[in-house]
């Protein structure tokens, strides 16, 4: 594999280094330039993390062979902060707080600085457009596109340079709008995340992963890839020195699969090798000999009698059950001059951060194992890692790297125990960077329910009585599961003073990939289903959908489903704003249809178009009308 | 991960051909490599190794456009954008921009070419519908005796399945030809969920030519990809508009002619119900795109009493 001589002009300076004929800009950039302000988020074109400036285009640097980029001057995030000074478009992104994570960030202001450049006057539209290809997820992008609004006003001289200043915070903090801290950091691409990070010997990790969603592993023969030049080190459960399982509230998962396998995408084997291609040779030479058992994949299913079990200490299958019963439905229901039954299901999710799962871990010289990954649970990590690896909690040392989007799917330590057991092992540096679908299928995911939920309702639309039970998909392992049936339970019937509830939440073991935390833990199922039932029901009862709301929601002094005495309560402010932004035409749902005149207003969303740069003034495409 | 032994970028058509000629088996061909870099991934075709990858974005003959005796001759490898920023380009091909501002995104139309669209052959290819509407051919180039020998084919037989045309294993494609579309109003419809980076469901390409009083339709173009194995050239419909006057009415019923021609593996319920206001839309954007104003049938009524 001959190298390819690469000449560049990189931010200014002449670069001469030779390049392996596969790697892609992004690659040459990171790897042997250093620049690691230009991220890898997907790898295939979709998120734009990886966006940098190619003889004045914007371009997405993962898909660009590095041949293409011979000969070319290329102008990366870093580039724009000259000796440390924001420009004007980094200073509107830290005024704007346009940089959450800041993961998606430095390829944003990219993009934003090829649109910018392109039009020195884009209008919003413009700006959608041409930041399209840019992904963000927790930033959210009516923050950047301010941002590059106000950055467009201040360099065409519209906005006074003291526009991008800190707001005034005033006697207090709290309530006021203030510079984030590390919004300098982000905007410049400075902020190393820990797929960034690199030290000195570091090895590389790659991840056998089972292509079986239930099977007994009857063999695994590393020898191939153990004999392989380059090869540190492969590592399986019998590398084990500890307690092996890990998870936030059952300790049921092992570091690497332990003699059966539960779902596809469970890691089987690890090795660590000099580099990423030797690595992932040697990964693919590994043997792995499976029996498949019977599989259940669908929570009902697995809640049966006869059904294949996962866990021998869950016999049934269930993580969790979280009953809660309050008053007496039956006399609820009998009450009730109508009762409304529907069942509901939601789907997994992936969290999507832009930053896919990322750790370096070395061993230092006092002997303390040290892990470094966006674990948003460091300290749960630590303890658990000490006994797995059957250390003293001193010589466990967990190291929060910057986050580079989390939601609840970077709380569970899925990889950080290999990485572990890798460093222990060679004694050197080892890093493990995932791709975006090993993220993907490996894991956790926002849990898929299916709920019942049955009201009675008196006509006037007050509720007398709730049933809800909600089976949830926990997938392999529990993770967070039992965390999250308690929080669904909790909030299952909503903020409505109802005298008589039943709920049933129950967390289900199956051979999907695991189900684990995600933004709202579990409520956001129970408020679809609810809100959703609350909907039908005002239909049903010809009430508008605020006013069935209003009747049965909970004032001051209430107590909640768990016996929760509520201080204050703000419910019924938040339903009239919600009233009032929304243009919200008063009747039950039925009563809408053609005539609704809440669409096409000040400050609704606008139907998604594309073309304002060759839209004429006197030639609309399409009028938007509701 | 996409590996190769060697990365080649020839700078002429003759050194192209000859180094495609002598690539070892499983060698592959790119040009923008904006679809073979997500291809050669985990989910898709997994980690690949090729002994060559021949890169002809470089290729002198391959560079820019051509216009002459009413065609256009665009080379292979002309990427996207500059169907949205050269004029003398929207002049001739009125539906591109359009297409081309729905294609991807900014940063991958500056490196996908509208000849690696086409033969890459997926049914909802976007750049292939008007292509076809534009009575588009394919410029196919091979080494047959140490001589460069071209032929040309019509892309409504050169496109034969999903991932599947016409090109022998020895051949490049150089460019792409069709109609100059001057004097037509065009547009490009696609529904996907996003505006950017999306795959289309459906998408529909139009050109429609006014009579010179601008009530009648004198010549239509119409085609749609994503309702079946390869994009389609909706020859009926044209020929019912042509001489038609430009209403409502006229529109309608046009929009409607489709029975039959949703062939695709899923969603073809959806599909369908989305096809006939799709067509009208396609139609309705043309004929703003030219100035036409469409008239209300009642209109039409008052003007005949």
């Amino acid at each position: 594999m001959p190298d390819l001589e690469i000449n560049m002009i990189v931010n200014g300076r002449a670069v001469t280094k030779p390049a392996r004929p596969h790697m892609r800009l992004l690659d040459y950039l990171r790897e042997e330039l250093n620049l690691t302000g230009t991220k890898e988020g997907c790898g295939a074109g979709e998120c734009g993390s990886c966006s940098v400036i190619v003889d004045g285009k914007l371009m997405k640097s993962c898909l660009m062979p590095i041949a293409k980029a011979n000969g070319a001057t290329i102008e990366t995030i870093e580039s724009l902060a000259s000796n440390g000074d924001l420009n004007v478009l980094q200073k509107a992104f830290q005024k704007t707080g346009a940089s959450q994570c800041g993961y998606c960030i430095p390829g944003m202001v990219m993009a934003a600085t090829s649109v910018l450049r392109e039009n020195p006057f884009a209008d919003l539209e413009e700006i959608r457009e041409g930041l399209g290809g840019n992904l963000c997820r927790c930033t959210g992008y009516s923050k950047i596109f301010e941002a590059v609004e106000i950055a467009r006003d201040v360099n065409n001289g519209a906005l006074p340079l003291t526009a991008l200043d800190a707001p005034e915070a005033g006697t207090s903090y709290i309530g006021n709008n203030v510079h984030r801290l590390d919004a300098p950091g982000k905007v410049t691409g400075a902020l190393r995340y820990a797929g960034d990070m690199v030290m000195p010997g570091m090895l590389h990790m790659q991840v056998l992963r089972s292509p079986r969603a239930h099977a007994r592993i009857l063999s695994i023969d590393t020898s191939a890839a153990e004999a392989m030049p380059g090869v540190a080190c492969v590592i399986t459960a019998a590398n084990v020195p500890g307690e092996d399982g890990f998870g936030v509230f059952v300790h049921d998962q092992p570091v690497m699969a332990r003699d059966r396998v539960r779902y596809i995408g469970e890691a089987v084997a690890a090795i660590a090798a000099q580099d990423l291609a030797t690595a992932m040779a040697a990964r693919d030479t590994i043997k792995v000999e499976y029996e498949d058992l019977p599989a259940v994949f669908d929570p009902e299913e697995a809640m049966k009698e006869g059904a294949p079990i996962l866990h021998d200490y869950a016999g049934d299958n269930i993580v969790k059950h979280i009953p809660i019963r309050r008053g007496d439905v039956e006399i609820g229901f009998a009450e009730a001059d109508l009762i409304v039954e529907q069942t509901y299901s939601t789907q997994a999710v992936e969290h999507a951060y832009l930053e896919p799962e990322a750790g370096l871990a070395y061993v230092d010289h006092d002997g303390v194992v040290t892990i470094l990954s966006p674990s948003q649970n460091i300290t749960h990590h630590r303890h658990m890692l000490a006994k797995i690896i059957d250390k003293p909690i001193h010589k466990v040392r967990f190291i929060m790297s910057p986050v580079g989007g989390g939601f609840g799917g970077k709380e569970d330590m899925i990889y950080q125990g290999m990485l572990a057991l890798a460093a222990m092992k060679t004694g050197q540096p080892v890093r493990l960077v995932f791709t975006r679908e090993e993220s993907i299928v490996s894991t956790a995911k926002r849990h898929p329910a299916r709920i019942t939920c049955k009201m009675g309702l008196k006509n006037d639309g007050r509720i007398t009585a709730a049933t809800f039970q909600m089976i949830s998909d926990g997938g392999a392992y529990a993770m967070s599961t039992e965390g999250v049936m308690r929080k669904a339970a909790i909030l299952s019937c909503g903020p409505y003073a109802i005298e008589n509830v039943k709920i049933d939440t129950y967390g289900v073991y199956t051979n999907n990939t695991p189900s684990g935390a995600f933004r709202t833990f579990g409520a956001m199922q129970a408020q679809f289903a609810t809100e959703s039932h609350l909907d039908i029901c005002a239909e049903k009862l010809g009430l508008d959908p605020f006013e069935i709301r209003r009747i049965n929601m909970m004032g001051e002094g209430a107590t909640t489903h768990t016996r929760q005495k509520l201080g204050s309560v703000s419910l019924g402010a938040v339903l009239e704003a919600a009233e009032q932004a929304s243009g919200w035409e008063a009747g039950p749902p039925v009563s809408r249809g053609a005539q609704r005149n809440d669409l096409g207003k000040d400050g609704n969303r606008q139907p998604c178009t594309l073309g304002a740069r060759i839209r004429s003034p006197t030639k609309p495409l399409h009028e938007e009308v509701a | 991960m996409l590996t190769c032994d060697q990365y080649l970028m020839p700078d002429t058509l003759g050194k192209a051909l000859a180094q495609w000629a002598g690539a070892p088996p499983g060698s592959r061909l790119v040009a923008g490599a904006t679809d073979t870099l997500p291809w050669a991934r985990q989910g898709r075709a997994g980690d690949v190794h090729v002994p060559h990858l021949i890169d002809v974005s470089k290729v002198a003959e391959l560079q820019g456009y051509e216009i002459s005796g009413g065609r256009v001759r665009l080379g292979a490898g002309l990427v996207l954008q500059r169907f949205l920023d050269d004029e003398t380009l929207k002049a001739h091909l009125p539906c591109m921009p359009c297409c081309a501002v729905w294609f991807a995104d900014d940063q991958i139309r500056e490196q996908a070419t509208l000849a690696g669209n086409i033969v890459n052959a997926s049914p909802a290819a976007d750049g292939t519908p008007p292509m076809i509407a534009m009575n588009g051919t394919i410029e196919l180039a091979r080494l047959e005796d140490g001589e460069i020998t071209r032929r040309t084919l019509p892309l409504t037989q050169f496109v034969t399945g999903p991932g599947a045309t016409m090109r022998g294993d020895d051949e490049i494609v150089t460019a792409v030809e069709c109609d100059s579309m001057t004097g037509y109003g065009g547009s490009f419809e696609k529904v996907g969920q996003r505006r950017s980076l999306v795959i289309a469901t459906v998408c529909t390409a139009c050109l429609v030519k006014p009579s010179p009083d601008k009530m009648s339709f004198q010549d239509v173009r119409l085609a749609i990809g994503g309702i079946g194995p390869v994009p389609l050239r909706l020859t009926h419909i044209e020929d019912f508009l042509k001489n038609r006057p430009v209403t409502r009415e006229a529109l309608r019923q046009a929009s409607h002619m489709i029975d039959g021609l949703i062939n695709s593996r899923t969603r073809r319920a959806y599909r369908r119900s989305v096809l006939s206001g799709f067509i009208e839309r396609a139609l309705e954007d043309a004929l703003a795109d030219c100035g036409v104003v469409i008239l209300s049938d009642s209109f039409k009524e008052a003007v005949n009493a």
